[in-house]
């Protein structure tokens, strides 16, 4: 690359003025064109948030992955991880017939709790066992959201655990 | 012109510092519409910040969930609105470099949004001025280093009141009396003055 001509580099110590706000304003529209945030994630982030608690644990998600069950031809099942400091949920999505699908759990360590499932529709709650194990037979695909509620609502010895919302 | 994505709120209007701080603190005060109003509005410089740190669109929309969810627990502690787009900043960076550390789904350096400008085909002669000026503007980005590349798309973003304080979370010098222009704008500006023809190589 060539320098740019003597005299033609405008001090990098001056105040933005208007040229550069119309250059960060066409960098701006090209990003938006090139690397278009995806239009609803907005909605999907407000969806996560409506949960205004704030004794909540915080889960990430630390690993996805797409398995091809054999007994069911072409169909993927998901197998999602999400940690938190005090838990790890593991969640395997598989499709049902209907349009639904099963979502099975794990948590580790294992523990009884009651475990919900915020969807598009109304929310889904269950248990897991002694083994930390769980299941929802039947979920409408959309957008999910997982919450672990505490082992003992009263005491408040432990936090809600809740993880991002996906699409299932 | 319209703006056709409804999430693309335009930042600069004067009255913008004034609305945003009335959200912070209706936010705060437990409005969930408020804040969904706050995620609206800065969500895409947020999706800026995690792409431009070389995150899958997956990663990155994963990251600005956790980012958004740890800001309600935050919120208390976030006294105006240029702290809240700091914070946010500073909070997307660091959840970004966590997830490149851990080693999950990072694009290949050959494979990321600087490849080439896709093809719009065949449009109006206005489109295709318009067209052609984007390709410069592209062309130009693509000859800074990776560094003033990730700076200039982030602060593009970035609502113009709070360009000292994302600035400053990008590591950026500012002077005393506010954000200066830079050495990665001074550049770009002298590359784009230079013509598409002098100094590309």
């Amino acid at each position: 690359m060539t320098p740019p001509g003597p005299g033609r580099l405008p001090p990098a110590d001056e105040p933005l003025d208007d040229t550069d706000f119309g250059v960060l304003g066409d960098i701006r529209e090209l990003f938006e064109a090139v690397d278009p945030m995806p239009a609803d994630l907005p909605e999907r982030i407000r969806f996560s948030l409506a949960l205004r608690d704030l004794e909540v644990e915080v889960a990430r998600l630390a690993e996805e992955d797409q398995l091809t069950v054999a007994a069911r031809g072409k169909e993927q099942a998901r197998t999602i991880t999400f940690d938190s400091d005090s838990l790890t949920i593991m969640i395997r999505i598989d499709a049902n017939r209907d349009g639904t699908v099963r979502v099975d759990g794990w948590l580790a360590p294992p523990q009884r709790r009651q475990v919900e499932i915020k969807t598009s529709a109304d929310p889904l709650t269950t248990a897991s066992d002694a083994q930390g194990r769980f299941a929802f037979v039947r979920v409408p695909r959309g957008t999910a959201q997982f919450i672990v509620h505490p082992a003992q609502p009263s005491s408040g010895d432990t936090r809600s655990v809740v993880t991002p919302a996906l699409i299932i | 012109m319209d703006e056709p994505r409804p999430v693309t709120v335009r930042a600069n209007k004067p009255d913008r510092a004034a609305r945003m701080a009335d959200l912070l603190s209706a936010a705060r005060a437990g409005s969930e519409d408020a804040l969904g109003q706050i995620v609206n509005e800065l969500s895409p410089l947020l999706w800026q910040v995690a792409r431009s740190a070389g995150l899958s669109q997956g990663d990155a929309e994963d990251v600005l969930q956790t980012v958004w969810m740890r800001l309600v627990t935050h919120l208390d502690s976030i006294n105006d609105a240029g702290a809240l787009t700091g914070w946010l900043v500073t909070t997307t960076k660091r959840e970004a470099w966590r997830v490149r550390a851990a080693g999950r789904k990072l694009l290949p350096a050959d494979q990321d949004v600087f490849a080439d400008l896709p093809d719009k085909g065949p449009g109006s002669e206005e489109q295709v001025i318009l067209e052609d000026q984007r390709r410069e503007l592209w062309a130009a980005i693509g000859m800074l280093s990776r560094r003033c590349q990730e700076l200039l798309r982030i602060m593009a973003f970035a609502p113009r009141p709070d360009y000292a304080t994302v600035a400053a979370a990008l590591g950026m010098r500012v002077g005393s009396i506010g954000p200066t222009r830079g050495r990665c704008l001074a550049k770009l500006r002298a590359l784009l003055a230079g013509g598409p023809d002098g100094s590309l190589a």
